[in-house]
């Protein structure tokens, strides 16, 4: 058999011209995007929060009566001042942490319940799978809001139970897309080898098959904090947030809506940072599945 | 077989005009008919009222239309509308006669009254005096009521004519007169100790459709309304627990008027076309009280520790830089436009003697709770958090409770839900005399403490007796000294942190007229006319 050379000048119909346009090239370049402007997003408003108490920023709870609604850009405040004469930049930032610590915190803990929930109703199947998935769609069936301002009502509201309450509202999510990974990982021959080989059923889940589905539900999980963030933000502007004087988002925006006609800054300022914040993992969040898959392909 | 000419258009069949494009383009125009509907309703102002209706924005949810437990300034301007009492509280904070055309003190613990001739309910029934006996009985049966706490006792009634009868106290009484233009008469068979849910009252408006749970109300002309037929004929109540929602929903137009509006808000509304403002000075006292349940060694249990820690405060700056010029710093013990209040002294402000006496006293480094529900007062958080910041500067660490309203800040006021050093507390004026506020705040005794029915504990029996010597005295000018002696000794065991008597601001469209905005912060809603 003789082996052929494909020179490069080997004519073709396809064009670079028809590669940029290809559906795969726009999905890379689409995914890079995505991936950048998702990142810039997200520092843009994680780096500041993050580094607030380092900025040359007065204290978030510092009131000078006499300094009231300022607008931006004056007095020496760059997001204006809010009705007790306090920074706004500054509780915002400050604020941040607290509504950033909040998202990040539940979502580990979401994602730590739902994943193994979620890895064991897959594999085992059977009484695990049926007591895990009634569970998950009976709390999928209630009303999300109004059960944490229930709970929120019950017990109080402080960091640590808003923080437990998104994180146990959160779990069925990251449950079900681990239960339906694992549910294809364990047909797979490595499993049935780990098997073979007479390894127990949960130390291949926790060796072989867990580690294959981390990767996408760690997706999700990012996804997540987009929307716990937003959770804590609607708490505490309906009054279930941690209490004053702490500065969230949400008391944020709740206390500036009062003024909303006079001292817009008070409520868009906030809730632009909010907005930034939610897209940018958004776009992270997508771009990096979307490379994801794209690698994916090409091994196969 | 029928034969068709070749040049006639072939026949269609009756089903082609239905094509499958023109179901769609049908489902597109009804899907976007849909789509589109509810957004033309959110062009224009939802639910503006019509010519002869009247809309009022509540920000506090009226359950009822009773006044038994539930009596905030703006409820009573609804309620009375439809219940009415003996007498009421007019302009100049003098009692005027309603139900009663006469109500005159016949002796030291005896009145002498007599119903109008001719006052009937909704129902076409009379007004009796057995309505009233019920009533008072009735109202005497309530827990936890603030009505009750207004009385140093309640009257018995004696029946001595068909429209005639004497109240009876065992001690005198002298304000009677004014504290029954709280008691709201309903027939007899129909009164229970209870919130009264349905039932009839004498009023101008009849209820025409209520949801309680929702706190909107319809109100009707009552045609068989024995006085002077009301102006408006329908008056719709509605709950906007929003104070930002209230204000667009006056500008809109959706509302007609909104009471007890913020500072913030009214600085909004000030000067836009078709919506006034109306201010007076307020009967309320809105106050950051102590808790007197704190008993000795803890510092709150000590006047001097509680005056040092008023030191702190700079009042003059939460009126002014806060609530913006509409409040009055307390210079009493109850509001000074209340009949027979006096000035008692004044809040000074000195963190640095604050810090001083504190440490002179070993109170520094002392922790506060400061509890309060929202909306309690315009501003209310604001305050608390300028306050929480105060008292930083002079080393005390203060840590905010807020409580939504509905929540349980009742239990945590009786001392049975937590622990609490201050709370933020609004109590009004509701017979425009100073001596019913003063009893209704300072005239807790040992027994009423044990069903914890005093004021945040408050109970002083040098200060519960000499009110009591004041509220049975008859003579006018020795009451009034007492009164004023009685008020300088409550000052001096330094109940309050911080006091102020907030005026009272009403916003109201420019087609509303003759909104007779008393200091009660109520109106009498039957003298209101619509323009247009």
């Amino acid at each position: 058999m003789t082996g052929t050379v494909v020179g490069p000048e080997r004519p073709s119909a396809v064009t670079a011209r028809d590669l940029a346009r290809a559906t795969a090239t726009r999905q890379r370049r689409g995914a890079r995007f995505k991936i950048w402007a998702g990142a810039l997003c997200t520092a843009l408003v994680v780096l500041p929060v993050a580094l607030a108490g380092l900025l040359p920023l007065p204290d978030a709870n510092a009131q000078d009566l006499s300094q009231r609604r300022l607008p931006p850009l004056s007095g020496g405040h760059l997001f204006g001042t809010d009705q007790l004469g306090r920074d706004l930049l500054s509780r915002i930032l400050h604020g941040g942490q607290v509504s950033l610590s909040v998202g990040v915190l539940a979502v580990l803990v979401s994602g730590l319940i739902g994943m193994a929930a979620g890895a064991a109703a897959g594999f085992f199947g059977g009484w695990v799978d049926a007591l895990v998935s009634r569970f998950l769609e009976a709390q999928l069936a209630l009303p999300l809001l109004m059960m944490l301002l229930l709970v929120v009502a019950l017990f109080g509201p402080s960091i640590t139970v808003i923080t437990c309450v998104i994180a146990v509202a959160q779990w069925p999510e990251v449950a079900r897309l681990t239960r339906s990974l694992v549910l294809v990982e364990r047909e797979k021959p490595y499993v049935a080898a780990a098997r073979v080989l007479g390894l127990r059923g949960w130390t291949v889940l926790a060796r072989h098959v867990v580690p294959n589905v981390v990767r996408p539900v760690s997706l999700v999980v990012l996804l997540l904090i987009a929307q716990a963030v937003l959770l804590e933000s609607a708490l505490s502007f309906l009054g279930a947030g941690p209490q004053r004087p702490f500065a969230t988002w949400g008391r944020i925006i709740s206390d500036g809506q009062a003024y909303i006609t006079t001292s817009w800054w008070l409520v868009t300022l906030p809730g632009l940072v909010i907005a930034l914040l939610v897209v940018g993992v958004n776009l992270l969040g997508d771009g990096l599945r979307d490379r994801t898959r794209r690698r994916k392909g090409a091994r196969a | 077989m029928t034969p068709t000419s070749p040049s006639a258009p072939p026949d269609r069949p009756p089903h082609e005009s239905l094509t499958r494009r023109t179901l769609l383009r049908w489902s597109a125009l009804g899907g976007a008919g849909l789509a589109l509907g509810p957004l033309s309703a959110c062009a224009g102002p939802t639910g503006a009222p019509g010519p002869g209706t009247l809309t009022l924005g509540l920000n506090r949810s009226l359950v009822s239309l009773d006044n038994k437990l539930n009596q905030f300034d703006a409820a009573v301007t609804v309620q009375r509308a439809v219940r009415q009492a003996l007498t009421r509280i007019g302009p100049g904070m003098k009692p005027q006669l309603v139900l009663a055309d006469r109500f005159t003190m016949s002796g030291p613990t005896a009145w002498s009254v007599r119903l109008r001739e001719g006052v009937c309910y909704s129902d076409g029934s009379p007004v009796t005096v057995e309505d009233v006996a019920t009533a008072l009985t009735m109202y005497g049966k309530v827990n936890g009521s603030f009505i009750l706490s207004l009385f140093p006792e309640l009257p018995t009634v004696e029946k001595t004519g068909e429209r005639t009868f004497t109240l009876h106290t065992k001690r005198p009484v002298p304000g009677l007169d004014g504290l029954m233009a709280s008691i709201h008469i309903t027939p007899a068979a129909a009164n229970r100790p209870e919130e009264l849910q349905s039932g009839v009252g004498s009023g101008p408006y009849q209820v025409a459709r209520a949801n309680s749970g929702a706190g909107e109300y319809t109100l009707a002309r009552n045609p068989r309304y024995w006085g002077r037929a009301p102006h408006v004929d329908t008056v719709r109540v509605r709950f906007v627990p929003e104070e930002s929602s209230r204000v667009i929903a006056l500008r809109s137009g959706e509302l007609d008027v909104v009471d007890t509006l913020t500072p913030d808000s009214a600085e909004q509304l000030t000067g836009l076309p078709g919506v006034a403002l109306q201010e007076t000075s307020g009967t309320r006292i809105c106050q950051l009280f102590y808790n007197f349940r704190k008993k000795n060694p803890h510092p709150l249990a000590d006047a001097r520790v509680r005056r040092a820690l008023s030191l702190a405060v700079d009042g003059g700056s939460l009126i002014r830089d806060v609530l913006t010029g509409s409040a009055e710093e307390a210079r009493g013990v109850v509001p000074l436009a209340l009949e027979g209040a006096v000035r008692t002294g004044e809040f000074a402000y000195d963190p640095g003697r604050a810090r001083a006496r504190l440490k002179a006293l070993g109170a520094d480094g002392l922790r506060i709770r400061i509890i309060w529900e929202t909306g309690e007062f315009a501003a209310d958080s604001s305050v608390m958090e300028a306050v929480a910041d105060m008292f930083r500067d002079i080393g005390v660490r203060a840590t905010l409770l807020e409580f939504e309203p509905g929540g349980d800040i009742l239990k945590w006021r009786q001392g049975r839900g937590g622990d609490w050093d201050v709370i933020g507390n609004g109590f009004p004026g509701p017979t425009g005399q100073a001596l019913t506020s003063l009893q209704g705040m300072y005239g807790g005794t040992p027994e009423k403490e044990r069903t914890r029915d005093t004021y945040m504990g408050y109970v002083v029996p040098d200060v519960q007796r000499k009110l009591a010597d004041a509220a049975t005295e008859t003579d006018d000018a020795t009451r009034e000294r007492k009164l004023a002696a009685v008020q300088h000794d409550i000052w001096d065991t330094w109940p309050m942190l911080w006091a102020f008597a907030p005026k009272t601001l009403l916003a109201r469209r420019d087609r509303v007229h003759d909104l007779g905005l008393l200091k009660l912060n109520s109106y009498d809603l039957s003298a209101v006319r619509l323009e247009g």
